[in-house]
This record gives structure tokens, sequence and C-alpha cells, in this order.
């Protein structure tokens, strides 16, 4: 999956006001990252890569980069 | 101190958790248990768990309902009536309500709904319950009546297993057959466990401490389950026993 539509799609599934972030974006800092936001992503996640994560995992995350790290650099490609 | 002695119990879900120390429960009140499980290794570790002898395993996932059929049969082929019915075995899954599909409604109601009617339909019957009455006891949740986020599907079913179990309790009273449900809340078993590594750590925080009296012991809902099986509840049917350390007081 290409870095920026992976981001683009997460942040619909998850709902955030905007859709439009960097690699580096700090997803505490993000309107509308909350609990739910948390639970949506385990769900996307496990809906589109097939890997359980935890809210805990989630939680020690800092930025897209740091989630796309996590779930394996070879699963995604350069825009 | 309840006495189960001479009772044959079903319990399913005795693998681990609540069905394990419902099973621990009832055997050291004088019960023969029939275990039902899905893994064969943790059933055995309940079998040698329990007090007496005499006590019978069956592995296999319920939700395939053959097995269900299967394991009724052999019992009957034993010539063994039954007295008691436990229907302990859950799955849960925690998902956003937009991540809900119907196809996860199906695998969690497979289980925590279907396989538990489908004991109680054959258990009733003529050629295995006992004749001098039968006391059926459906594991709901607090939930079930509560509702709780990221857990629709879950509620659901354990909001169908009140409906049902009273409409059992309506149907089979002539027959002398008790049903029941009990609703705990938040009981410290694995299941919760994973439950609580997969939730947000505020969440499970809030949880924690809306239960007042904190968290259950498996052993504390068994006790409960115990007094339903047994001849001192032989008044009680149709009822819903909520279990839960005053989460839902408030």
């Amino acid at each position: 999956m290409k870095k920026n539509a992976f981001i683009k799609q997460l942040a619909e599934f998850c709902e955030f006001s905007e859709t439009d972030f960097s690699f580096d974006t700090k997803l505490k800092s993000i309107d509308g990252y909350d609990s739910m936001a948390i639970m949506s992503m385990i769900a996307f996640v496990d809906e589109n890569f097939s890997i359980k994560i935890t809210a805990t995992q989630i939680n020690a995350l800092s930025d897209f980069n740091s989630l796309m790290n996590l779930l394996g650099k070879e699963k995604f490609e350069d825009d | 101190m309840i006495d189960l002695t001479g009772k044959n119990i079903l319990i399913t879900g005795a693998s681990s958790g609540l069905g394990r120390a419902i099973s621990q429960t009832v055997a050291s009140q004088g019960a023969t248990v029939f275990l039902s499980g899905r893994n064969e290794t943790r059933l055995k570790e309940t079998l040698n768990s329990l007090s007496g002898v005499g006590h019978f395993v069956f592995p296999g996932d319920i939700a395939n309902f053959s097995i269900i059929e299967q394991l009724t049969k052999s019992i009957i082929e034993k010539g063994i009536k039954m007295h008691g019915f436990v229907h302990s075995a859950g799955i849960e899954k925690t998902l956003p309500f937009k991540s809900s599909y119907p196809i996860v409604f199906q695998e969690i109601f497979n289980t925590n709904v279907f396989a538990g009617f489908e004991f109680a339909r054959l258990l009733s019957q003529k050629n295995i319950a006992n004749t001098e009455g039968a006391s059926f006891v459906f594991i709901s949740s607090v939930k079930g009546k509560l509702g709780a986020p990221f857990n629709v599907a879950y509620c659901a079913s354990k909001s169908s297993l009140i409906a049902g179990s009273k409409a059992i309790a309506m149907e089979l009273a002539s027959k002398k057959i008790r049903s029941n449900c009990v609703l705990p809340g938040i009981v410290e078993t694995e299941m919760v466990q994973g439950l609580f590594t997969s939730i947000p750590i505020e969440v499970k925080e809030n949880i924690i401490k809306e239960h007042p009296l904190g968290l259950g012991k498996p052993e504390d809902v068994a006790a409960l389950v115990a007094f339903l099986l047994s001849d001192e509840a032989r008044w009680i049917t149709g009822a819903e026993y909520i279990i839960d350390g005053g989460y839902s007081i408030h």
C-alpha cells in the first residue's frame, strides 16, 4: 500500500476532521484522536493487514511512521 | 452449604475462566460434571482439578452444532439423566460498531447463544432430562442489560440469552425444568485479560473504577450458579441475577 493512501484511508476510517497528514504527524495531536479513534485504528489494521495490534501498542506510538514500522515497512511503498 | 450430590451437570466453556470455576465448585459440592470445551488439554486440566471421580470430558467446538448432538447422544447411550446445564461458553470481540459486520454477529451468536439454546433443547428431552426436574443456567453478562462501547455483538448476544432463558422457563416449567440467567460484571478471567490489552488504558481504568467492590473472581459467580443448580432454588425460574460488585448501581 502507498504510504499516503494508507494515512488518508486510516484517517477517513477514524473519522478525523482532516485526512491530510504527514508521516511524522504526532498521533496525539490530531483533533479527534481518542479511545474511539484507537479502537478504529485497531479494526482498520486488522481488516486491511490481518494484523492484530493492541491499544497498548498504539498508545506507545508517536506518529504515522511508527505505526507503519510496527506493521512492517515492507508493506508500504513510497508515493 | 449447597449439596449437589447425585446430580449430573453439563458445563460448557469448562476449559477456562468461569466455566472452570463453576465446574470446580459444583464438583466440590458432590456433582458429577460433564465438561465441554474447545481446548482438550485445558479441559483435562479442569478435569484433573475437580473433586470426586467419574467426571466426563467432551472436547470440541460447540459452534459446530453437530458436536452438541453427538455429545448428548453419547450421554443418552450411557443411560444417564441430567439434572443441570450451565452455558458458560462465550466469545467476545472488541470492535467499533462500524466494523461489526454480520459475520461478527454470526460468529459470536453461534457460540454465545445458539449453542446454548441447542444444548438446552436437547437436554430438555424426555430421554435425557431428569424426570424429577432439572436446572439450566445461562451465563449472560451485565453488558447484556446495560450495553458497552465496542461490544455491540457481544452485548446483543448476552441480551438474547436473557430473553431466551425466560421463554425456556415458561415453556419447560411443566417438565419441572427451571431456567435462569446470571449476569456477571467484569470477572478476572483470561478473556477479560485479553480484553484489557485490546482497549485504551483510560477505558480499562474506567471499567475498574465503575465496580465499587472491585472486579469479581470466577468463584464469586460460581457460588451463585451452584445455588441455582441446587434444590434450594426449586422455586426460582425465569430470573436474572446481576452479580457485578455494584457496577450496575449507577
